[in-house]
């Protein structure tokens, strides 16, 4: 089997890297894509008090810590079984959305934004953040950094500390919002709101008002039918910080919904030979392969799947930029609700309504009068329960879940009965979505590769976009120098040999 | 004049906290003063670009990973340009974030306070995939060496 690797350069080894298989014919067999491996954080764990586990997990990740930090809180509620007060969940979710409103800020500006502002045809050294504030002008560009800086302090402010929180206590918050606070916060929420709403009208000028980028939203390159997850409200609405997980079919039907506990029933992972990550199924429909279909247990969990699996957005101007995505797109209404899009690249779009809806719910939160409730902490008592014994059922048991902008995210710790760890699972946001992304990827190659011929103008720049818009987390942990991921492609023949290679970074040189 | 000392790097992945040792170190080894602040993180591109706004002078202390000649426990000093030497950002946007030097030009172009002087100590690492709190002995050695250097440049 021929095997292509979209590798990064050598000095970069442990990061993220793209394989794509090629049959006997030279044509495209399989696609997958490669996160660093990182290892033993289940022995790193073990042995210590569960309450340590939000500082510790929020460190596994410099891109989304908010995200681990509050899974981590989470599972501590249940495991030692101390439901917060309400103030404390809507200081919790508040924090939450300024986290949301950062990332997904600079994933639309920083990331998204070269393939769309920039075009997918320029070339690698224009289609960077430069680039996009060369095309938009530097105001646009201070008021992104703006926005991040202004959200990053309500973090550090609620947080405890910048980047890395250390708030979370099992079933409390660690300080509360003073009426000094909540003034800081809502005004940096209203410019929040302003400037999604500004995001939303851009994305329209510059995506919607050209054609060419609308007929490659549309193209069946970037189009899968699968099945799609998302926390909901309880009415149905999407949520970030709590809820069932929703999934629908890919006609739009809900195939289930369930407790976050119960993701095990759900769940499964499918292993292959020559990948050592594991994808994520749905157990309940089973895996036929990276294929698309209501037969296919492939599940997408991302901004798009999320609007997707919900009935629509609990704010109102999020409800409106929601519809007009979904009516935009050739969506129809059926039994009152809109049919999933499946074209990938509108995820870019889901992502801004979210941004909409992280502002909007910001402002309510902090407009709510329990938030400035001084009462934050509760006290904690070892729930009783029988000693350890590496029996299941037995020791503290807590799973925690919320949705981080790359998808579902699950923390499951066991501990004995005294809290210490004995065992811990996570199912990370990018995770969910390694199957997709597969396939988006073997598509976006399949257009490019035929027979052995490999069209190398654009390949990477197409590849890149397939996989992009999923948003995927491939800086886990590390932060070395240089601390950026050029793709390299090698294209092997039958037996392995690398006959040609190209990557973005020598492309330049 | 207003200086940073930022330690790079994952505290509890064996050889890429050696950045945040090394702040520690810094700090420990120094009277507290409101011209020098040292601290850490776990950031990058344009956070980190953001971290370093208002600073006339900063030194960064952080790992790097399979240079050409990998030699666990080497030190380099290096300034902005050299980074950009190294770094694929002028060809490629990252999956995740952009790289300093993007961002640090992005800064540029909008005119931000960004520091006169920047200065890079980058330690080369043996394993950044495995979660351990202890760096490999090589990284752990070239601890006291790189706080020896990093007091020598706030001294100069």
């Amino acid at each position: 089997m021929t095997k292509i690797s979209i590798d990064p350069i050598t000095r970069l080894e442990g990061h993220g890297r793209i394989d794509i298989f090629l049959n006997d014919d030279g044509n495209v067999k399989n696609a997958y894509f490669v996160v660093p491996e990182l290892r033993g954080f289940e022995q790193f764990c073990v042995g210590r008090p569960a309450e340590e586990m939000p500082r510790i997990t929020n460190r596994i990740c410099g891109v989304c810590p908010e995200a681990h930090h509050m899974a981590g809180t989470k599972a501590l509620d249940d495991m030692f079984k101390v439901e917060p007060s309400a103030a404390v969940k809507k200081v919790r979710e508040m924090f939450y959305m300024a986290f949301y409103v950062t990332d997904h800020t600079t994933h639309f500006y920083a990331l998204g934004g070269p393939d769309f502002v920039v075009g997918p045809e320029a070339p690698p050294a224009e289609r960077n953040i430069l680039g996009v504030i060369h095309k938009v002008g530097v105001d646009i560009g201070k008021q992104v950094i703006e926005c991040r800086i202004r959200n990053h302090e309500v973090i550090k402010m609620l947080g405890g500390r910048g980047v890395h929180p250390v708030a979370g206590l099992p079933g409390g918050w660690s300080q509360a919002v003073t009426p000094e606070m909540q003034q800081q916060i809502q005004e940096t929420a209203h410019k929040n709101v302003e400037f999604a709403l500004f995001s939303l009208d851009l994305f329209a000028k510059l995506v919607l008002e050209n054609q060419d980028y609308v007929d490659l939203v549309l193209s069946d390159a970037y189009a899968h039918q699968t099945y799609y997850m998302g926390m909901v409200d309880k009415n149905n609405h999407t949520n970030f910080y709590d809820g069932l997980i929703r999934v629908v079919d890919p006609d739009g039907a809900e195939f289930v919904k369930y407790d976050p506990h119960d993701y095990p029933q759900q769940v499964a992972e499918r292993v292959e030979p020559w990948s050592y990550l594991k994808f994520p199924y749905l157990k309940k429909v089973g895996w036929k392969g990276f294929v698309d279909g209501k037969d296919s247990g492939v599940y997408c969990a991302t901004p798009l799947s999320r609007l997707n699996a919900a009935d629509g957005m609990a704010t109102p101007k999020a409800q409106e930029a929601y519809e007009k995505m979904y009516d935009t797109l050739g969506s129809k209404k059926v039994n009152g609700r809109y049919q999933p899009v499946h074209f990938r690249l509108a995820t870019h779009w889901a992502r801004l309504v979210e941004l909409l809806y992280a502002a909007e719910r910001m402002l309510e939160l902090v407009e709510d009068p329990e938030i400035t409730d001084p009462k934050v902490r509760t006290t904690v008592k070892l729930p009783p329960t029988a000693p350890f014994k590496d029996i299941p059922g037995e020791g503290l048991e807590g799973v925690g879940c919320v949705e981080a902008p790359r998808g579902t995210l699950t923390h499951h710790y066991w501990g004995d009965e005294k809290g210490i760890l004995k065992k811990v699972n996570m199912i990370v946001g990018t995770t969910n979505n390694y199957a997709p992304m597969a396939m988006s990827i073997k598509k976006a190659a399949e257009a490019l590769i035929t027979n052995g011929t490999v069209v190398t103008n654009g390949l990477l720049n197409k590849i890149e976009m397939a996989f992009r818009n999923y948003d995927p987390c491939l800086s886990c942990a590390t932060h070395s120098l240089p601390g950026q991921m050029p793709l390299e492609v090698n294209i092997r023949d039958a037996d392995g040999n690398v006959v040609e290679q190209m990557s973005q970074y020598t492309q330049g040189n | 004049m207003k200086t940073l000392v930022l330690g790079l790097g994952n505290p509890i992945l064996t050889d890429d906290g050696v950045g945040v040792r090394v702040a520690e170190a810094v700090r420990a080894a120094l009277p507290p003063t409101a011209a020098i602040e040292i601290s850490e993180a776990s950031v990058g591109g344009l956070e980190l670009m953001e971290r370093l706004l208002g600073f006339e002078r900063v030194i960064l202390i952080d790992a790097l990973h399979g240079s050409r000649y990998r030699q666990p426990g080497a030190i380099h000093r290096m300034t902005l340009d050299d980074l950009r030497a190294i770094s694929p950002t002028q060809h490629s946007a990252s999956a995740h974030d952009t790289s300093l030097v993007t961002a640090l030009d992005l800064a540029r172009r909008m005119d931000f306070a960004l520091p006169r002087e920047l200065i890079i100590f980058a330690v080369e690492t043996e394993n950044i995939v495995d979660f351990n709190e202890e760096p490999t002995p090589a990284v752990a050695q070239a601890i006291p060496k790189v706080t020896e250097m990093v007091l020598a440049e706030l001294d100069g």
